[in-house]
């Protein structure tokens, strides 16, 4: 997170991260399609030969007034692949939030949990941890045959403390809840210790609503948040 | 090594993106963006970057403004007309159009990327199609200006309708939109290329130091190992000499007499306290091989003396034994390169082991022949080609008709306190460090010790020595 004073300009850092070919690229795309032209930069994508990702795909989000504080998120993803290990953790650095993209399929599952524990070292060595970080999991690929069932997935879910989605990327389904959810619960977090709602006198609803109308999502923020599966301790902070 | 952090960060060039347009497209390929862009709508066209100055530029300067720079009372309107373009301050996507003092119109564009600025363009001066002859105001600001040269230098001014330099405008974005990706995107990638090659360096680094620190301390410990090892021998011989040198006078009756059942007692203290000193030498000797310590003094050696007064000292010890004992060899044999002492050291442990291995009316044979030894042809070294390829070697074999080694077990009996036989009820005594000092020893003198079979029973020790040192090894 970055804070500028005389600019009034508050740059948040977003990451997805997850097992190769789990869908964080098309998370992205799916919200740079949503947004609203004003609000997005161009989607830039740092890809090898074989269309994979090379380094991370970045995509630039601006919110807020030009009178309060203006809001950049920036929205990135990193390589699943074993062989970028040093990339992963480049990208991680200064991470304010993640989301996790899982594979919903059954045979995935192992992927997934390997993978979580990459993120977990890779967030050690830059100094933060998964208790501490804003993270929320999205289990994505729902429409696809011999996945999890979301009775499975809403029963664990509700035993961990962070917010499950569950998500068909490649429709642009569950994508905006996700970067909502995460947002939210790094909004929440960032302002607990920084306080920049109170010394620039933003209205945490007001930037929500901002969010969403450029997302050109029609539901409130509660409606947006209450789509998650679990997340305990989420609940409680439910209410702006 | 320190790996330094590239020049700049990842995060400061994603989350500050404070950009210099210089650092994300070079000049000459915004010059020729500028040129098309002049072919197709026909007015000057100039980028400014964030500091004011001037990036690149396109379309001949204004002969009208050229002129009246050269009148003194007129100069104050060229001027103000800078002053006007200057201080246009177009926010986000909108352009602003004005007209300055010299009548002539401009369009200021305010060139941004990711919401930052980047510098200005300025579009003109031009005129519209329709501003027919030069103003009055302009004829008057000087008392010197000709309505003539004003009427020529005004008719060559660049003409453009609004409609133009707006569709200017939006592809001026739009192209410079792009490049500015594209090069944000290289700036990106080659920074990344080279963030990721100093994370796996430091990577390797860190897992280098570690193994070089674990590698460090294991030959600690083992220079501590041998350390103790001599100390502990060399403690342990300071007061077994007194013993056996205490029981020698005993026996020699310097103390007064004794019965021979106490002469018997006190020389299997003194034969135990021998044996037990020639084990702490051999332990000695081991850890002074093994750490490199040990001097040899080497010289060109005979070795039939050698074997010669091996015989002589062990055949005692054989005919005791039962077994026969003898040394054969060519008087012309050439001498080895070798420390006298130490090879006595190698064959009398090689034939003491003989000896001890070979039952009643068997034989033991030392028999010395030269050799020559095929180089290996892997081995490496300076100019190899000028070595003669076979190497006249020294071979002593120590041949018994004993109980012999298995092959199996050739390879380990030089290890330290290897015994073929290592149960508790073993028939034969020994420390089981003779043969792992023969080895060291042989292998000191650069030569080599191999196990072969007798036949029809029994076991060779095949020793080879060099004749001469390698001078090219030094």
């Amino acid at each position: 997170m970055q804070l500028d004073f005389t600019a009034r300009e508050l740059t948040i850092k977003l990451v997805y991260y997850g097992p190769a070919l789990s869908g964080k690229t098309t998370n992205l795309q799916a919200l740079h399609a949503a947004s609203a032209p004003e609000a997005t930069g161009r989607l830039m994508t740092l890809e090898t030969r074989d269309d994979r990702t090379l380094f991370f795909d970045l995509l630039p989000l601006t919110f807020g007034s030009d009178k309060g504080l203006s809001v950049r998120l920036k929205v990135f993803t990193v390589p699943g692949q074993v062989i970028h290990a040093s990339t992963r953790r480049l990208v991680l650095q200064g991470a304010d939030g993640v989301v996790f993209v899982a594979d919903s399929r059954e045979a995935e599952t192992e992927h997934n949990a390997e993978s979580f524990r990459d993120l977990r070292e890779n967030l050690k060595q830059n100094g933060l941890n998964t208790k501490q970080l804003p993270l929320v999991l999205q289990f994505n690929k729902r429409d696809l045959p011999s996945v999890r069932t979301e009775a499975e997935l809403t029963e664990m879910a509700a035993q961990g403390k962070e917010p499950v989605y569950l998500a068909v990327a490649t429709k642009g389904q569950g994508v905006v809840d996700t970067f909502v959810g995460l947002l939210h619960l790094t909004w929440q977090t960032l302002d607990l210790r920084h306080a920049f709602t109170e010394k620039f006198g933003l209205e945490s609803s007001a930037f929500f609503a901002d969010v969403l109308n450029k997302l050109n999502d029609r539901r409130t923020l509660p409606e947006v948040l209450n789509s998650r599966v679990g997340g305990r301790s989420a609940r409680k902070e439910m209410s702006l | 090594m320190k790996s330094e952090r590239p020049a700049r960060s990842l995060n400061e060039l994603t989350l500050d993106s404070k950009f210099n347009i210089k650092e994300l497209i070079s000049q000459e390929s915004f010059d020729v963006l500028l040129r098309s862009l002049n072919e197709l709508f026909a007015v000057p066209l100039r980028v400014f970057s964030t500091d004011g100055g001037l990036f690149s530029e396109v379309g001949p300067a204004s002969q009208l403004q050229v002129y009246l720079g050269t009148l003194p009372g007129a100069r104050r309107v060229v001027r103000e007309t800078v002053e006007q373009v200057k201080s246009a301050a177009p926010e986000g996507d909108r352009d602003v159009r004005l007209i300055g003092e010299t009548s002539e119109r401009y369009a200021v564009i305010a060139l941004n990327y990711d919401g930052r600025p980047l510098g200005r363009a300025v579009v003109g001066p031009y005129l519209l199609p329709s501003d027919g002859m030069p103003p009055q105001s302009l004829a008057k600001c000087d008392p010197l200006v000709s309505t003539e040269r004003l009427e020529k230098v005004w008719a060559e001014l660049s003409r453009c309708d609004d409609a133009s330099i707006t569709r200017l405008v939006r592809h001026l974005r739009s192209m410079l939109g792009l490049i500015l990706f594209s090069g944000h995107r290289a700036l990106l990638a080659s920074n990344m290329h080279i963030a990721s090659v100093q994370e796996s360096f430091r990577e390797l680094s860190e897992k280098s130091a570690t193994l070089q620190t674990a590698y460090e301390r294991l030959k600690e410990l083992d220079r501590l190992k041998s350390n103790f090892l001599a100390t502990v021998s060399h403690e342990l011989r300071t007061p077994l000499t007194s013993i056996i040198g205490y029981s020698e006078m005993l026996v020699a009756g310097i103390a007064g007499d004794i019965n021979d059942e106490q002469r018997d007692f006190i020389g299997t203290i003194h034969d135990k306290g021998e044996q037990l000193l020639e084990l702490i030498k051999g332990l000695l000797d081991l850890t002074k091989l093994e750490s490199g310590t040990l001097n040899l003094h080497k010289l060109d050696t005979p070795i039939l003396p050698i074997l010669k007064d091996i015989v002589h000292t062990l055949t005692p010890t054989a005919r005791n034994k039962g077994v026969i004992l003898s040394a054969t060899g060519d008087a012309g044999l050439p001498t080895l390169w070798g420390d006298a002492a130490r090879l006595r050291q190698v064959f009398l442990n090689l034939t003491e082991n003989a000896i001890k291995f070979t039952p009643s009316g068997g034989h033991v044979t030392l028999s010395a022949q030269i050799a020559h030894v095929e180089l290996p042809t892997d081995e490496e070294g300076p100019a190899i080609v000028l070595r003669g390829v076979k190497r006249p070697m020294i071979e002593v074999r120590v041949a018994d008709t004993g109980i012999g080694i298995p092959e199996s077990e050739r390879a380990r009996v030089f290890d330290a306190f290897y015994q073929v036989d290592s149960s508790s009820t073993r028939e034969q005594g020994g420390t089981g460090l003779g043969l792992s000092i023969v080895k060291r020893l042989v292998d000191a003198h650069d030569g080599t010790v191999d196990i072969g079979e007798n036949d029809p029973r029994g076991a060779v020790f095949v020793v080879r020595i060099p004749c001469k040192r390698l001078s090219f090894f030094g």
